[in-house]
């Protein structure tokens, strides 16, 4: 090789490696979408959600944002799980607010948004929907929050655990409550277990006395009880008033459902559910606990927590994915930063990892009614341990 | 047999429940012709007043009571003058007035969750009774439910049979032109069912703030069934909406015996249904 062939060879080195090296456009700030329930009958889901996710982007922005640049949360209504303010909110986050990188919440509209997700490469992580139905829908599609298996299986093996053998179950009549009846179903199944009884009740209905009447004619050992809030404390007071005494255990209960129910009622009903409490160990917990706790006067609960923990998520892969350049600010390259390394920083403490459905492993705990508070009764190990 | 005799004691409670809704919507809608569809938010307006004037103010609950179902009656009679009347004026045709009807309903029940939350209002200090017969459990607001079905529903058949309003009702309700032209006042007429109307909601209202506390979905549960109870027991007859809830109640509770409880939400259309095919006008031929 002469000297002006490799003169020659090596600056069209120079120029390709460049190329290859050059970063591509930086947004001005990153904004990141979030579709939640901010209206209609559950808006709660989404003041807590959305206070969850904007500490997270303020905490991040305070320390420097992303080498500099902030992160903005641009936030959607889907109205308490209207599947087309739903798909509506995600088409104005991609064409007009043009972000790669989506908060959803609830199944219906989390299930609804995937096809978008799919077909736009858009990053979409849902901290409050439980349903299996998300599972497989959009490979950009990832859960920070236990999902339906998890949860009926933790439930089912808590009533499993204390020796019973006869459940009985009650669900609205929804896509939600059909596949926590299905998967309850398996579980019990798997551990030999009676299903004795299976109710289910129009959504929003407040009459179920003739679902009540059912379970009690079962005789079960247990009821499961999966409604959400205030349906959950419906079931507990109809239970009650109707003479059952068995021990009840549901997947959700708030302040809402202790009032619906009477504190008397309420008392020993267990809960298993994804659970955040701030403990000295884990100062990233402790971080977003006290900094809620400053900012809006009351506790966070654990939806606040997995939007906090959401945030934090896609901030370390875009970190992850700058760091390596290209066009790094795309749902294709979130999701492939997020495969080379599923492990992530968890709220909870310790690390959460994404197993292959796209879901984050997660202990879930069992906590007990008494006198209106939630107390923590025990963990149950993650279901793949 | 338990559960059968448990099945069928709901039903005759939550069948008077529907049964008194639907004397109250019936009795607008076989007067007027009005498909007055904003008597579901009514209700739960009414059932938020009292839950706001006893749990807030500290009013004791009869007191609250008596002063939801006025407020019903007025908002009832605020809903005609300001929404219906100017429409039926103006010569709107009925689809214009159902639309009008739906538009209220969906703007009261906006306007609760904006001014009170959409939290379940509930009032701890109210307690009721629970009884057990054999094998069947009741508690006090069911035999509150039937008790007041049967005292509203007797009432209002003495007053529609024996006063001079009743007698002007009944004729409003059988032939709005002929009772024109023999003089009697059609829109007071008018102003006088939307008032009861809508108090009759007010009791329902009572029954489920109680009971389950109020919520502002509440309204399109009670509108539901009770419009299903006026159409199965006869537009324009306040029995025939009587029977038609009890019917209702009936069957769906003792109609779940057998079947999986997630069919209970259609049976209501399934009875329907096979009331309109087979008696068109209703159970007990109304208009």
């Amino acid at each position: 090789m002469d000297r002006r062939t490799f003169l020659r060879a090596a600056s069209s080195l120079v120029v390709v490696g460049l190329a290859g090296a050059a970063p591509a456009q930086e947004p001005d700030v990153y904004r990141i979408g979030a579709i939640l329930s901010m209206s209609g009958a559950t808006p709660h889901y989404g003041t807590v959600m959305s206070r969850g996710a904007l500490v997270a982007v303020d905490e991040i922005n305070a320390a420097g944002g992303i080498d500099g640049r902030k992160l903005e949360l641009v936030i959607e209504d889907h109205k308490s799980g209207s599947t087309q303010a739903a798909v509506a909110g995600m088409n104005r986050l991609i064409n007009v607010v043009k972000t790669p990188a989506v908060l959803s919440s609830f199944s219906g509209p989390t299930v609804a948004i995937a096809p978008i997700s799919k077909e736009k490469q858009v990053f979409v992580l849902n901290g409050g929907g439980v349903s299996l139905k998300m599972i497989g829908v959009s490979p950009y599609m990832f859960h920070n929050r236990s999902l339906a298996t998890d949860l009926a299986a933790a439930a089912v093996r808590r009533a499993k655990d204390r020796g019973f053998k006869r459940i009985a179950q009650i669900a609205g009549r929804s896509e939600f409550g059909d596949s926590v009846i299905a998967a309850s179903q398996e579980v019990a199944k798997k551990l030999g277990m009676e299903v004795v009884a299976t109710e289910q009740f129009a959504a929003d209905a407040t009459n179920i006395d003739t679902q009540v009447a059912k379970l009690r004619a079962a005789k079960p050992d247990v009821v499961l009880n999966w409604p959400t809030t205030p349906q959950a404390g419906l079931v507990v007071k109809r239970v009650r008033e109707i003479g059952m005494e068995q021990p009840i255990i549901s997947m959700e209960w708030t302040n809402e459902d202790t009032k619906l129910a009477g504190v008397a009622s309420s008392n020993g009903v267990e809960v298993a559910t994804d659970y955040f409490a701030p403990a000295a160990d884990n100062p990233m917990g402790q971080r977003f606990y006290d900094e809620y706790k400053k900012r809006y006067g009351e506790e966070p609960d654990f939806y606040a927590a997995n939007y906090y923990e959401a945030v934090q998520v896609i901030a370390t892969l875009i970190r992850r994915t700058k760091a390596k350049g290209g066009d790094f600010w795309t749902g294709a390259r979130l999701t492939e930063a997020l495969w080379e390394d599923p492990a992530f920083d968890s709220v909870y403490g310790g690390k959460m990892t994404f197993q292959k459905n796209g879901v984050a492993l997660k202990r879930v705990a069992i906590l007990k009614v008494d006198e209106g508070a939630l107390k923590l009764e025990r963990f149950l190990p993650a279901q793949a341990d | 047999m338990d559960l059968i005799l448990q099945l069928l004691a709901n039903g005759v409670s939550n069948g008077s429940q529907y049964a008194l809704l639907g004397i109250g919507f019936g009795l607008i809608f076989g007067t007027t012709g009005i498909v007055h569809f904003a008597y579901g938010p009514v209700l739960a307006a009414s059932a938020y007043v009292m839950w706001w004037l006893a749990a807030s103010l500290g009013l004791p609950f009869p007191v609250a009571l008596v002063l939801g179902v006025a407020f019903a009656g007025i908002a009832g009679v605020v809903a005609y003058l300001v929404l219906y009347e100017p429409l039926l004026a103006r010569g709107s045709p009925s689809f214009v007035v159902l639309v009008a009807s739906l538009g209220l309903f969906i703007l009261v029940s906006n306007m609760m969750a904006v001014l009170f939350g959409t939290d379940a209002k509930t009032l701890s200090d109210i307690s009721y009774g629970i009884y057990v017969l054999g094998d069947v459990v009741i508690t006090g607001v069911q035999l509150v439910q039937i008790a007041v079905f049967v005292i509203i529903a007797v009432g209002l058949a003495i007053f529609l049979r024996t006063s001079a309003w009743g007698n002007a009702i009944r004729a409003v309700t059988d032939n709005v032109a002929m009772a024109r032209i023999i003089g009697i006042d059609t829109r007071k007429v008018a102003i006088v069912v939307f008032a009861l109307g809508s108090m009759i909601s007010a009791i329902g209202a009572a029954n489920i703030l109680v009971r389950d506390g109020a919520s502002t979905h509440i309204g399109f549960f009670a509108v539901f069934y009770a419009f299903i109870s006026v159409v199965v027991g006869g537009v324009g007859s306040v029995w025939g909406a009587a029977i038609g809830g009890l019917l209702l109640g009936l069957v769906e509770s003792a109609g779940m015996w057998k079947l999986p409880t997630e069919w209970q939400s259609t049976i209501a259309f399934m009875v329907l249904f096979v009331v309109m095919l087979w008696r068109p006008t209703g159970l007990l031929r109304g208009n």
